[in-house]
């Protein structure tokens, strides 16, 4: 008897031990050897050196590559949560087959395999001629639009409908509503959908694989096209660090603004 | 008044999901159904050989049994790494729980591109493990870690973990102690709560882990081409290869190929874990 939970405990700590040593330790990796000092990453490095940050900041391809992700987050974020929290809005108080199946259908592109998005939406630009630029954010507002979506809807059916009543009985419109009533109650779920959709898109790979350009391409593409075509140098795991080190700064905000349970709660 | 209102809640993100997302994927469909064109995207006339061509052909049936075999292993793996830990995570206090579960949230924020690199960094044969066991001399020459279909299935099983992870913590932590305690009381042991107990009642956390852990893997590309390089492609790296060598026509169809892949596959894990069964699922 005792020894059948003995052994569960076991079971579980080992297995825990061995899940979380898989899962960080690939990014940890990245992060130390980003600071090797030599052409090739050593373990345990011999010292610590900038000079591969230094190096990605001189790269005229890392840089632009590093500025058009951030571009395209921040766009791709604030339009993707302005559409969702319109959505969320429009289906929070809503019943039936109807509302069911345009929930299901904002949620879609979260289960949708991404990859055969980014082949169709290519297909689409090439036969109606879209540049590159508005062509990717597009494909990332899609793919970033579910977590606002998401994260708003929460935020909306937690709202007490006698609140929005007593606005409109007080003789305000549905425009005054909105502003000065439901959005501040659920301003959490929006910044937080925001959030998500900016770390959603500051990653993507299935649809940006497609649509970046020449000259016009995401951090992770350029990352991705490096390691294929010019091996691992060392200069990738510092933009990779990069990477993590600004996911780091947003989970923080997400902290200090909505509390992290809020996050969990969601997922 | 209110259905004007409505309506301008409603059409804008309406209209981008259905311009950018559903009409797109209908015309590849579309697509799909064409004759291949030299000068054009696809031909003018209307077929089903694109279909035909790959599920006639060894070469692709090969591709789809690795597939098929690669999501398998990388079920079966993060279902018995990922159900304990979940166990685990579901037992602790609800703040460490929350510490915890931010632990396997972060690593899904970061880029796969990233975290594939990691495993490159780690598998290579300039990597970590190599290095580390010629230092203390286990090894003499470095071990070819690396580019195969064990490499894709470590990397991306370990990368999607959290997934699974997740979703059954949270179907545990949502569990009735009472149901569980009810049992022991009534004379089962352990195992026997768990098997006709907890495990029942957590598989909507199951499902749901399952089917995101699936449907990830199977559009995975870069870090199965990172991992696998070009001996251990799956389905997924032909619709690339498909579109780089601008065949239209039976990229579109390779990709309805996986997308129907993914849905038999959905639709076979839920009537296996008929997560309906269990009330109060919470979703």
């Amino acid at each position: 008897m005792n020894r059948a939970l003995v052994a569960g405990r076991a079971l579980r700590g080992t297995a825990t031990g061995v899940a979380f040593t898989l899962i960080v330790a690939p990014i940890l990796i990245v992060v130390v050897a980003a600071f090797s000092p030599n052409d090739y990453f050593e373990f345990p490095p011999p010292s610590l050196s900038a000079r591969w940050f230094v190096e990605f900041f001189r790269l005229e391809n890392m840089r632009s590559a590093f500025a058009l992700s951030v571009e395209l987050a921040l766009l791709a974020a604030t339009v993707s949560t302005v559409l969702g929290t319109l959505g969320a809005l429009f289906l929070a108080r809503r019943r039936g087959t109807v509302a069911v199946l345009l929930q299901s259908l904002f949620l879609a592109p979260l289960v949708f395999p991404t990859i055969i998005l980014g082949v169709a939406l290519l297909l689409m630009y090439k036969t109606i001629g879209m540049p590159v630029f508005p062509g990717l954010l597009l494909a990332h507002c899609v793919v970033g639009m579910p977590y606002g979506f998401r994260t708003v809807l929460g935020s909306a059916q937690a709202l007490d409908p006698a609140l929005e009543e007593a606005g409109h009985s007080l003789g305000a419109g549905p425009l005054r509503t909105l502003l000065l009533l439901t959005l501040p109650l659920i301003w959490p779920g929006v910044l937080s959908g925001w959030l998500f959709a900016f770390i959603v898109s500051f990653g993507e790979l299935n649809t940006a694989l497609f649509l970046t350009g020449p000259g016009l391409t995401t951090l992770p593409i350029e990352i991705f096209s490096y390691l294929q075509f010019q091996g691992s140098q060392l200069v990738i795991a510092a933009a990779s660090t990069l990477q993590i080190a600004l996911i780091v700064i947003l989970v923080a905000a997400i902290e200090r603004v909505v509390g992290i349970g809020r996050i969990i709660r969601t997922r | 008044m209110k259905t004007a209102w409505a309506a301008v809640l409603l059409a804008p993100p309406l209209a981008m999901t259905l311009l950018f997302f559903v009409a797109p994927v209908l015309y590849l469909f579309w697509v799909s159904l064409h004759e291949p064109s030299q000068s054009e995207l696809y031909g003018a006339a209307l077929t089903l050989q694109n279909y035909a061509t790959v599920l006639g052909d060894s070469f692709y049936l090969g591709i789809i049994r690795r597939t098929l075999g690669v999501a398998a292993v990388i079920l079966a793996l993060s279902l018995l790494i990922g159900y304990p830990v979940a166990y685990f995570v579901a037992l602790q206090p609800p703040r460490r729980r929350m510490l915890v579960l931010l632990m396997l949230i972060f690593p899904l924020m970061v880029s796969n591109v990233v975290r594939a690199y990691g495993w490159v960094a780690l598998l290579g044969r300039r990597g970590v493990v190599n290095t580390g066991l010629h230092s203390v001399g286990i090894i003499d020459a470095p071990l070819d870690l690396l580019y195969n279909t064990p490499a894709v299935v470590t990397g991306l099983m370990t990368i999607l973990l959290p997934y699974m992870v997740i979703s059954i913590a949270n179907a545990l932590a949502a569990l009735d102690r009472r149901y569980e305690e009810a049992a022991q009381a009534l004379g089962a042991g352990p195992v026997r709560t768990f098997l006709h107990v907890t495990l029942p009642l957590s598989t909507p956390g199951v499902a749901s882990g399952t089917l995101l852990v699936l449907l990830l893997t199977l559009s995975a590309y870069v870090t199965i081409t990172l991992l696998g390089g070009p001996r251990s492609k799956l389905l997924v790296s032909m619709i690339y290869d498909g579109v780089t060598a601008f065949q239209w026509p039976h990229a579109a169809a390779l990709a309805f190929i996986l997308l129907a892949l993914a849905l038999a596959l959905t639709a076979l894990i839920l009537a296996l874990l008929r997560p309906g069964r269990v009330q109060g699922s919470g979703r």
